[in-house]
């Protein structure tokens, strides 16, 4: 590893007063990702400012009837919050699917956000790959690319977000609450948050430089009936999804009410459904509605030279994810 | 007490204490640390090197490269055979073969400040066009010996004999050993002296290697090895990394340790080549073989050669007159490949038991019945009979126990739900050889009591060594396993063929056996008693009146031995359940029956059988290292995507060892069970999954992707 200043602040100001004083800083979470990133020396901060004593570590509820989520609370006590079992087993689930017992107890809700690709050529510094260095070529594109986008990319860069935490978060419609360091904070929609790779493949996220995740906002308790996350994988556990599904419905008198449908393993961000969101809108929970759904989901995916089978089994997927969230307590 | 005991392992208490210590573990004064530096391209040569940032930083004590490396043996050999104990050069040229290779190593005060350093020394390269993929460079493909090729009768004619017949190709990947135990050395030179605390499988080899790669005399050599975290076949021979660090050592003057990281591990250590096994079989409709051939293509570097044998079990398994054999290898720009568990057998017999799985199926004939139709008593690849040869009865047994007749003979009939339900059988041979083995016994008498001790080169590689040659010792001293303390791992001890190819409990258990009967032998008679009169160690000590007593013994292999061909057999048996839409599936059930030989601990047995049979449904399942096409690296680097199977997608696993008594194999009678778990487990799951889904999965590993584009076989319903 490289050399780095490490700082251990008790509060916000004192992180953030360090953040700006050093160049090249970076916020320190369960580090699962980052110090992983530092060894391969991918990432190469200056300075690490530890974030886990800031005051950000609790779930509420508010007024409106939602909740929000502190970005340093670890994924484990998150996922297991009686309050998100009850109200968003989607997440839940959607969180107990990724890595291990042990890597969920050590990354936290902000980290998870900011977890970075896991396209091979990202993590080795002799290929080239724009993300980690701009301007050097996308080494996927015409490498191995199984595990590639078939959503939103170019030529760029055709990396997937690997987190599954996110996928229903994309589902749910959550919000990412963000406070600058001289101090004001905002919000930021799920679907704006994480971005495709455009002329910027190195940004992930719409995140400025030193903002820190504070929250994420969830919107009413929803899906909690009717819900299933849907994970395909190469082995039952510890293992990143080839494709995940994120599937939520609310039903009224027998007919669909809301939808909520994300994939993961597919784009650069979490990929939000939308239009097959409003397809099922008012419509039966009938198998060929989520039939018709699936296919229209996938109506405009491009595939890349290996990566064809995402399509055949995303229609499955799809599918599946919706017939299993209907009939959990149909 | 004595031998055939489920008793706990020995070492147990001092491994989950932290007490057993393995080589990196060795506290070791005045100790520094090197990093190794690899190179970045997969072929041509190093233009430039500039050591001048990394030189600056604190703590660092040298940099080695090519430039300034000892001269070290080197072949002059083009492809010289890569066996386990073969000279490792290293840093002995300009040249690139691989990516990954070792192109420099850092010695620094502490392991942060060499791995930091290590980052800083740059190097310029002239690069050239490296030969990635075998397949696309055929025309290169050679014979390495005479032996690789084998024939009896005439296959062509076997064939046109035949009323049903097939031809395919199966896909075995690059696999990596991975022992959770990273290789690692701490060495030190003193006065020309080389003692080396390293993680090696066997000790009297690795003293060869660094004797002759250093040209000393190997007196000069001591290797110590007592707990070894796996090996797997990547530390039958020592590596390049022991070579590295004892120059160091010489270099700075300062023991060294060095560690090869995991990612290292991938490109340092060997790998299993990926093979490309065409098949050929043809029987009469009444299942009779008429004829069975196995052609091997695959890959060995630039730079030395090493053919796994993948059609050794094709010759011997089954009764068929016409049978041809062959292993051709193209040299490519990656590492050399070395012997992975069950080595040949492991890929071999999946490509085999897949053959004889669709061949069943085209005769409409039950897989087990097929199998049992062919069975020989006699190896026709040499005309020897087998030792012990139990197979049929592995697979009548298991079928029994597994209960196989709830199967359906057409595919994708059996469903639960979403799940699609399909049964899988192969059978398992492993050679079961047994090897020269010295061994020394010292007995200590202390009040009333005996104890005694037993000293070899052996290694417990996890395997559970420790405790079976304690029981051995118990079971022929008889005296209790507590009173007895085993010592192993280090070169001033009798020598062993070291843990390898299945024969380390028969040779270790057999060595330590002829030392105990040796001790008792000599302490009789000079008492004048006669051999067979029955009478303690304890009372021939004290009638002796003798506090202490040391004696050796060798075993070695019998000419009747030499007469058999010996073997251990099995079969798998496995259950698996795919679903229908994603592809995913698990093994929910798997019955595994062996015929090894006597069961030293049906423990430790135990626990190398389960061990094996998750392997092989790594293998089936998940194993592979891919390789990037145009640069020539690996783009599986660690844990997170080289997978393994995880506790969830393995079965309950039922193990039965046969009783089976072979004097032949040897004095005790004890065969391999080491490899034989891994043998052909990923035929029975790919012939499992062709029964749930009519599809044939040829291409190693399975995963979701493959299994969802396939298309059903032809012929299925
Ligand atoms: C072997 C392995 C397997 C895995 N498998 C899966 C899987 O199957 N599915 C899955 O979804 N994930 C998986 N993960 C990823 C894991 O979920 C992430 O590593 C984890 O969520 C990151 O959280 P962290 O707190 O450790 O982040 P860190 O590593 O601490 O930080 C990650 C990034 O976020 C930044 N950061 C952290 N907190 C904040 C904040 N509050 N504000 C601003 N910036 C911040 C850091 O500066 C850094 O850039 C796996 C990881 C590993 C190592
Ligand atoms: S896909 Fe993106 S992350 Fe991967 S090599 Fe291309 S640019 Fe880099």
């Amino acid at each position: 590893m490289r050399p780095f200043i490490y700082i251990h602040p008790q509060n916000e100001k004192e992180a953030f007063t360090a953040a700006l004083a050093t160049e090249n800083s970076k916020y320190l979470g369960g580090g699962t990702n980052l110090l992983d990133l530092m060894k391969e020396d991918v990432e190469r901060p200056s300075q690490l400012v530890e974030i886990a004593d800031l005051n950000f570590n609790k779930i509420s509820e508010h007024e409106s009837g939602g909740y929000t989520i502190g970005a340093m609370l670890s994924n484990a006590d998150t996922a297991n919050h009686q309050k998100i079992r009850e109200n968003y087993p989607l997440l839940s689930m959607a969180m107990l699917s990724a890595a291990t017992a042990q890597i969920r107890n050590m990354a936290t809700n902000g980290g998870n956000l900011l977890q970075r690709t896991r396209c091979p050529y990202f993590f080795e510094t002799s290929m080239p790959c724009n993300k980690r260095e701009p301007g050097t070529g996308c080494g996927a594109l015409n490498g191995m690319n199984s595990q590639h986008a078939i959503f939103g990319w170019n030529e760029k860069c055709i990396a997937v977000n690997p987190s599954d935490m996110c996928v229903a978060l994309a589902a749910l419609d959550a919000k990412v609450l963000v406070q600058k360091p001289e101090g004001d904070s905002r919000t930021i929609d799920f679907k704006n948050f994480h971005r495709l790779p455009e002329d910027k493949p190195e940004l992930d996220n719409s995140l400025e430089p030193n903002e820190l995740i504070t929250a994420i906002e969830l919107p009413e308790p929803m899906f909690s009936d009717h819900y299933d996350y849907l994970k395909i994988r190469e082995r039952s556990s510890y293992a990143f999804a080839l494709i995940s599904v994120a599937a939520g419905l609310q039903i009224k008198d027998g007919s669909i009410a809301k939808a909520g449908l994300a994939m993961g393993g597919v784009a650069h961000k979490p990929w939000k459904l939308t239009a097959s969101e409003e397809f099922l809108t008012g419509k039966k929970p009938t198998s060929e509605n989520f039939k018709k759904a699936a296919e229209l989901a996938m109506k405009d995916a491009r595939p890349l030279s290996d990566n064809s089978y995402k399509i055949e089994i995303g229609i499955k997927a799809i599918e599946r994810a919706l017939t299993q969230a209907f009939e959990r307590k149909a | 007490m004595g031998i055939g005991n489920a008793i706990d392992r020995v070492e147990g208490h001092l491994k989950v204490t932290g007490k057993a210590k393995y080589s990196s573990e060795f506290q070791i004064e005045n100790k520094v640390y090197a990093q190794a530096i690899t190179s970045t391209i997969a072929k041509g040569e190093i233009i430039s090197v500039d050591t001048s940032e990394a030189e600056k930083q604190k703590g660092v004590l040298a940099i080695i490269t090519y430039k300034n490396a000892e001269k070290l043996k080197t072949s002059d050999k083009k492809l010289p055979v890569l066996d386990v104990d073969s000279i490792q050069p290293v840093l002995q040229s300009p040249n690139i073969h691989y990516y990954g290779e070792y192109i420099g190593l850092v010695v620094a005060e502490t392991f942060e400040q060499a791995q930091y350093a290590a980052r800083l020394v740059k190097f310029e390269y002239k690069k050239e066009t490296p030969k990635i993929n075998f397949k696309n460079h055929r025309e290169d493909a050679y014979r390495p010996k005479e032996e690789s090729d084998y024939s009896r009768g005439n296959v062509e004619e076997g064939l046109a004999e035949a009323d049903v017949k097939l031809e395919m190709t199966y896909n075995t990947p690059i696999e990596h050993h991975h022992p959770m135990e990273l290789h690692a050395i701490i060495a030190t030179w003193e006065n020309g002296k080389v003692k080396a605390y390293a993680s090696q499988q066997m000790i009297d080899n690795a003293a060869k290697t660094i004797a002759k790669t250093f040209q000393i005399s190997k007196e000069n050599v001591r290797v110590i090895s007592p707990y070894v975290g796996g090996g797997f076949g990547s530390k039958l021979a020592a590596k390049q990394h022991v070579i590295l660090a004892i120059m160091a050592a010489k270099k700075v003057g300062r023991p060294i340790q060095l560690t090869v990281t995991r990612n290292q591990m991938f490109t340092n250590t060997n790998l299993r080549q990926y093979n490309e096994q065409k098949m050929r079989i043809g029987a009469k409709k009444n299942g009779t073989l008429t004829a069975l051939s196995h052609e091997t293509l695959s890959h060995t570097s630039t730079y030395e050669e090493f053919q796994e044998s993948c059609g050794a079990v094709t010759k011997m398994l089954y009764k068929v007159p016409n049978n041809l054999v062959t292993h051709r290898l193209v040299p490519t720009n990656l590492q050399t490949p070395f012997a992975m568990r069950a080595p040949g057998e492991a890929t071999g017999s999946f490509a085999l038991e897949c053959a004889m799985d669709e061949l069943a199926w085209k005769l409409k004939m039950d897989p087990i019945d097929f199998r049992i139709k062919n069975d020989t008593q006699t190896d026709l690849s040499n005309d020897k009979p087998f030792s012990s040869r139990l197979l049929k009865e592995c697979l009548r047994i298991g079928a029994e126990k597994f209960g196989w007749k709830e199967r359906n003979m057409e595919p994708a009939t059996k469903t639960n739900g979403n799940w699609l339900i399909g049964y899988g059988v192969s059978g398992a041979s492993r050679g079961a050889p047994y090897q020269k083995t010295s061994s020394k016994v010292i007995l200590e008498r202390k009040n009333q009591t005996v104890y005694a001790t037993i000293q070899m080169d052996a290694t417990d590689i996890g395997t559970g060594s420790y405790t079976i040659i304690a029981q051995t010792a118990s079971e022929y001293l008889k005296i209790p396993v507590e009173q007895i303390n085993v010592e192993l791992g280090d070169s001033l001890f009798p020598v062993t063929p070291g843990s390898g190819g299945s024969w380390g409990a028969a040779s270790f258990a057999n060595g330590a056996r002829m030392a105990c009967l040796n001790a008792i032998k000599e302490l009789k008679k000079k008492l004048n008693v006669g051999e067979n009169e029955e009478i303690s160690v304890e009372k021939l000590l004290t009638d002796n009146k003798l506090d202490k007593f040391e004696a050796e013994g060798t075993a070695e292999p019998s000419e009747e031995f030499e007469k058999h061909s010996v073997y251990s057999f099995g079969a798998n048996f496995c259950e698996v359940w795919v679903d229908k839409d994603t592809g995913m599936y698990r093994i929910k059930k798997m019955v595994n029956v062996g015929a090894c030989g006597k069961i030293l601990n049906p423990k430790t047995s135990f626990g190398q059988i389960i061990g094996g049979l998750t392997m092989g449904a790594g293998m089936a399942l998940a194993e592979q290292t891919r390789v990037e096409p145009n640069f020539g690296n690996f783009i599986t680097r660690s844990f997170a995507d080289y997978h393994v199977p995880v506790n969830l997608d393995m079965a309950n696993i039922e193990v039965i060892f046969l009783p089976e008594e072979d004097k032949i194999a040897n004095a005790m009678g004890v065969k391999g069970v080491g490899e034989l778990g891994i043998t052909s487990v990923a035929a029975s799951i790919a012939n499992a999954i062709f029964n749930a889904t009519g599809k044939r999965m040829r291409d190693l590993p399975i995963t979701p992707e493959k299994l969802i584009m396939a298309k059903k076989e032809i012929g299925v319903a």
